[in-house]
């Protein structure tokens, strides 16, 4: 109870003071932006649920993934096995499947799987990142039972040549490197950028999972200790390069291509209860992935067409090795998979007039997927391969209307048609509504609805063994309406938030369950009532006359219920919260500047997790709540010939034991250092 | 201004830094198990580390859950797989955890342990100084030493590579061991343990689950028949009794079931005489019968029953209901006559029992 009253303090106090501003003026030193009027509001953002997140907030730190970003300035959930591991994210009290992601408008979940990883998503890669909460993301794509992320780059607005390199390093021998090189003309943008991160992340904690002996001669135990071990095998490199080109052909044409290349090699670290040596295993997983489209835009006054295609390729492997005693490694599982996606779209949009808004796209995703689990050999002696090897097409057709029939009112709707392989999902309608109660204070009330499908993965269907081609699309109901407002003055302060309730029912959840045969198998189970509420305060001010402050508090309440029948009469997990869905989660930034010196902190917060459906509270299976603090203090110095900024970071402040995934240790704290240069070529003409 | 500025600051501060995470270690329990009693070896979820113990006295009909926990302040692991019970001494074996917990069986204390293991399923004793350990994903199983907590050798399994071996479930008649292959296998191994060689094989069916030996030293496995599309091929399984009599093991009886049932753990009463089977309901037959019953010993109600065992004293029949196999599951206690008797929750994935 006490904790409860310290959230809501916490969250009330930082709500009411932190700030937040959209554009970067400790960098530029711009003023407060004034409050929007919300007759301009975009049209095809009727009655949405959207958080944005600008570049100050994605680039706030070379080594910062798109999950570290989400984890501390948004209300979903981000599940992390560990630094540099698999990340996923969830709206809404759904699962990470249940979250679509786009990235320059391609689907990016992995096919297989239906999820993303977010830690192989750099921020630094990531100019404009928007979630689309409920049925908003039916806009972008169908199956966001919770919603969709959309991840965009955009061309650089500088002209000229352009230069950003930022090294960093941090505890565990940790390394970020950051590179963009830029050039642009009246016609030509042309952006590259690498990012380069590798570390031991050998972080020292105390497991308290486990205990070592003390044996006298006699072989008997005189002692036991928790030991103090380091993170064993969970080095990683990570590489990538984003190629972009625009050409602008100052006729309302634009023509882009965005090449972005992933070459990752992680070891997977050891759980806390693992009794193995990291010298006698090698488990271990590296992934080669290019994601390219080309873009072609035409925008008039009141239309605009635009076509897609891309190219998709991931190269997974998967190796868990023993040392057979020789110190030759023997591979006890070897895992390889290839995807190839082929990916086009065509999208056009028309203002009919200032009321009216239609918009329309066709996309197709045409996956070829082989997925090699196992070498066996086969009863006649012969070697065979466990695995399957599919194509499947995606297809996806939408056409959304927005209406304002008064200033003061907004409608719209929107409806989806998706296919997977021959089968057909029914179509998905989305409706939207808006009413601005009060001009004053931009006071705007949201609500909208879907009814969405989510076809099941490759994996789901055809993965051997186990896979059930049977399976049915999840299917759900969801309904949220909301309230939001903007008031502030200009140079002075801009204050904004959003309250919005939600309600969502999911049949057909598809769980992987352990079969007879000693393997897992999905089925179509759960019914889930998925419900609550989603916040979110933003507050730039200018506090005196050199002190700027912004921040943003998030909060959430999301209970997901199990409400579908007994599996069997000693089922217990039936009105109980799914697991690993926190109730509430909240989450807050707030970042002071004075003259080029700011200081950023990071907050967040999940309450307990259970990992078990019944929700029992058991020594060994549940997740206590976590508050994690992280700190960042920056000094900008501007000379004639380059920009330098100088970082410090520290993570888990407190040096918090604490715990995202069962058995998954986390890092003490941590230090970063950051140093960045940006040349300024006109400076260093001038001394010419 | 700069000076309210920082004490806001610092309030904020103040807040967070009250609100870290508290966890409770290190309180042990003093148990002190009854005489005679049964143990419940619960899986867990791979990956979670929640594998745990409990101990049920059907006298009292008493359970106790998280034992190991509870007795020693740190976890089992992950994926308890089998346990065995040695002169006092209880062996759990941790799939993924790699390691093999020895416990005193009445305190549920730590004694010791055995490490450097590749991925070990089931121990069986040889003598009080040689266990032997089968693995998964390894052809080779480990021979230790149970007196040092030690692996001082191992046997190679012949026509397995690694990354498809698999050796399960041990007997032993006189001086030899009866290994069932399972995983992508098809055979029984025969070990000499004085050699600690493999001497012969026989070839079943697709994946041997499970393997007995009952009254009259026959051995009884039952395989599964794999799964469809699977290359290794999918077939009726089959229940099986061998005769190991002579000097090669021969095939002596066949029970076949229909394609795509999936008949397992084999188990047998004390007296050796008669057998029980999961095969969605659970199923019992005399050693002597020459088909198999036309009706279940206990019909499955709807759930996947994942764990079977026989009191080898009272004959009565322990069967664990895994449920979504993400929550406690359930064990029911039947008489031998089918009458149920008790039912009790006790931890997550109960798939293999020990009797003390």
């Amino acid at each position: 109870m006490a904790r409860r009253r310290y959230i809501s303090l916490l969250v009330l106090l930082l709500g009411c003071v932190s700030a937040y501003a959209e554009s970067d003026w400790i960098s530029k030193g711009l003023h407060i932006p004034s409050v929007e009027v919300v007759g301009q509001r975009p049209m095809r953002e009727v009655g949405e649920q959207r958080t944005k997140f600008d570049s100050v907030v994605l680039k706030e730190n070379v080594a910062l993934s798109m999950a570290d970003v989400l984890a501390f300035n948004s209300s979903i959930f981000v599940k992390s096995y560990g630094r540099a591991t698999l990340s996923t994210v969830s709206f809404r009290g759904t699962s990470p499947s249940h979250t679509q992601v786009t990235w320059n408008g391609m689907k990016i979940n992995n096919p297989m799987l239906g999820m993303t990883d977010f830690s192989t998503i750099p921020a630094y890669f990531i100019d404009d990142a928007t979630l689309l909460h409920g049925a908003s993301s039916v806009s972008e794509s169908g199956g966001g039972l919770g919603g969709a992320v959309r991840l965009t780059t955009k061309p650089t607005p500088k002209r000229g040549f352009g230069l950003q390199y930022v090294q960093g390093a941090g505890s565990f021998l940790t390394f970020d490197e950051f590179l963009r090189l830029t050039y642009a003309t009246d016609r030509w943008q042309l952006s590259t950028r690498a990012v380069f991160s590798s570390s031991r992340n050998d972080f020292k904690y105390r497991n308290r999972d486990k205990k070592m002996n003390i044996y006298d001669d006699e072989m008997n135990i005189v002692g036991q200790y928790y030991p103090v071990e380091r993170n064993k095998s969970g080095s990683f490199k990570d590489l990538h390069i984003l190629q972009e080109a625009y050409y602008n052909t100052g006729k309302g044409s634009r023509v882009g291509l965005s090449a972005w290349y992933m070459n990752s090699n992680r070891e997977l670290p050891m759980i806390t209860a693992d009794y193995g040596e990291d010298t006698e295993f090698d488990n271990r997983q590296r992934e080669h992935t290019f994601r390219g489209v080309v873009s072609f835009d035409h925008i008039r006054r009141n239309w605009k067409i635009g076509a897609k295609g891309g190219y998709l390729y991931t190269w997974l492997a998967y190796d868990y090795k023993r040392d057979a005693g020789n110190g030759v490694m023997m591979s006890m599982t070897r895992s390889r998979s290839r995807v190839h996606t082929a990916y086009a779209s065509v999208e056009s949009e028309y203002h009919i007039d200032k009321r009216l808004f239609v918009e329309a796209k066709v996309s197709l995703h045409q996956h070829f997927v082989r997925s090699e689990d196992k070498n066996i050999i086969l009863q006649d002696g012969d070697r065979a391969i466990v695995g399957y090897n599919t194509a499947r097409a995606e297809f996806s057709a939408m056409v959304s209307a927005r209406y304002r029939p008064h200033e003061r009112v907004g409608i719209g709707a929107t409806i989806r048609e998706e296919s997977y392989g021959r089968k057909w999902t029914l179509p998905i309608p989305a409706l939207f509504f808006d009413a601005t109660l009060s001009k004053r204070g931009n006071l705007l009330f949201k609500a909208s609805a879907t009814r969405n499908y989510r076809y099941p993965s490759l994996n789901d269907m055809y993965f051997l063994p186990g896979g059930n081609p049977n399976l049915r699309a999840e299917q759900g109901w969801s309904y949220d309406a909301g309230l939001s407002f903007s008031v502030g003055k200009s140079e002075v302060y801009k204050l904004s938030g959003s309250a919005s309730w939600f309600d969502s029912y999911i049949d057909d959840w598809i769980i992987w369950l352990p079969t007879t045969k000693g393997f897992f198998s999905p089925r179509n189970v759960k019914r889930v009532h998925a419900y609550g509420v989603e916040s979110e305060v933003l507050l730039s001010v200018r506090l005196a006359r050199d002190w700027r402050f912004e921040g943003r508090a998030t909060y959430s309440f999301t209970p997901s219920v199990n409400c579908g029948e007994k599996m069997s009469e000693a089922d217990r997990s039936v009105g109980k919260q799914l697991p690993y869905v926190p109730r509430h989660s909240a989450s807050a930034t707030a970042k002071l500047s004075f003259r080029s010196w700011s200081l950023l902190y990071k907050w967040n917060y999940y309450s307990t997790r259970y990992t078990m459906s019944s929700n029992d509270y058991t020594l060994t299976g549940t997740l206590p709540p976590y508050f994690m603090n992280n700190i960042a203090l920056e000094k900008s110095f501007s000379f004639r010939w380059a920009d330098l900024s100088l970082k410090g970071a520290i993570n888990n402040l407190f040096d918090e034991e604490y715990l995202s995934v069962l058995s998954r240790p986390m890092p003490g704290i941590n230090f970063e250092i950051f140093v960045g240069i940006t040349p300024k070529w006109e400076g260093f003409r001038r001394r010419k | 201004m700069t000076r309210r500025i920082l004490h806001t600051l610092f309030v904020a501060l103040a807040v967070a830094l009250s609100g870290c995470m508290r966890w409770d270690y290190g309180i042990r329990e003093e148990f002190n198990a009854s005489p005679s009693g049964l143990f419940i070896v619960n899986e867990g979820n791979f990956q979670y580390g929640n594998a745990t113990l409990s101990y049920y006295d059907p006298a009292t009909r008493k359970v106790e859950n998280e034992i190991f926990y509870r007795a020693n302040a740190m976890r089992l692991g992950d994926v308890a797989q089998s346990m065995v019970i040695r002169n006092g001494v209880g062996w759990v074996v941790v799939n993924n955890s790699h390691v093999v917990f020895a416990i005193d069986v009445d305190t549920f204390r730590e004694v010791g342990r055995i490490t450097s293991l590749t991925s070990p399923r089931y121990i069986h004793f040889v003598s009080d100084e040689k266990a032997y350990i089968t693995q998964i994903w390894d052809n080779r199983i480990f021979i230790v030493n149970p007196k040092r907590y030690e692996v001082v050798g191992t046997i190679e399994c012949p026509n397995m590579a690694v990354e498809s071996g698999s050796t399960e479930q041990m007997v032993q008649v006189g001086k030899y061991l009866y290994v069932n292959c399972w995983s992508y296998q098809n055979r029984i191994l025969k070990i000499d343990t004085e050699s600690d060689k493999v001497v012969e094989e026989l070839v079943v069916g697709v994946q041997p689950t499970s393997l007995v030996v009952d009254c009259n030293n026959k051995l009884w496995t039952i395989t599964d028949g794999g799964y469809t599309n699977s290359p290794y091929g999918h077939e009726p399984p089959a229940l099986y009794c061998i005769d190991i009599s002579g000097e090669k093991m021969t095939i002596e009886k066949q029970f076949r079931f229909a394609i795509g049932d999936s008949p397992s753990e084999i188990h047998i009463n004390g007296a050796g005489d008669t057998l029980y089977w999961i095969n969605d309901d659970v199923w019992s037959m005399s050693v002597t019968a020459d088909s198999t019953p036309m009706s279940p010993f206990l019909e499955s109600g709807g759930t996947i029953y994942y764990g079977l065992t026989i009191d080898p004293t009272s004959g009565d029949v322990y069967i664990a209901d895994a449920i979504d196999y993400q929550q406690a599951g359930k064990v029911y206690r039947y008489s031998a006559a089918g009458e149920k008797i008790d039912e009790f929750y006790v931890g997550v994935i109960p798939g293999s029992f020990s009797w003390k």
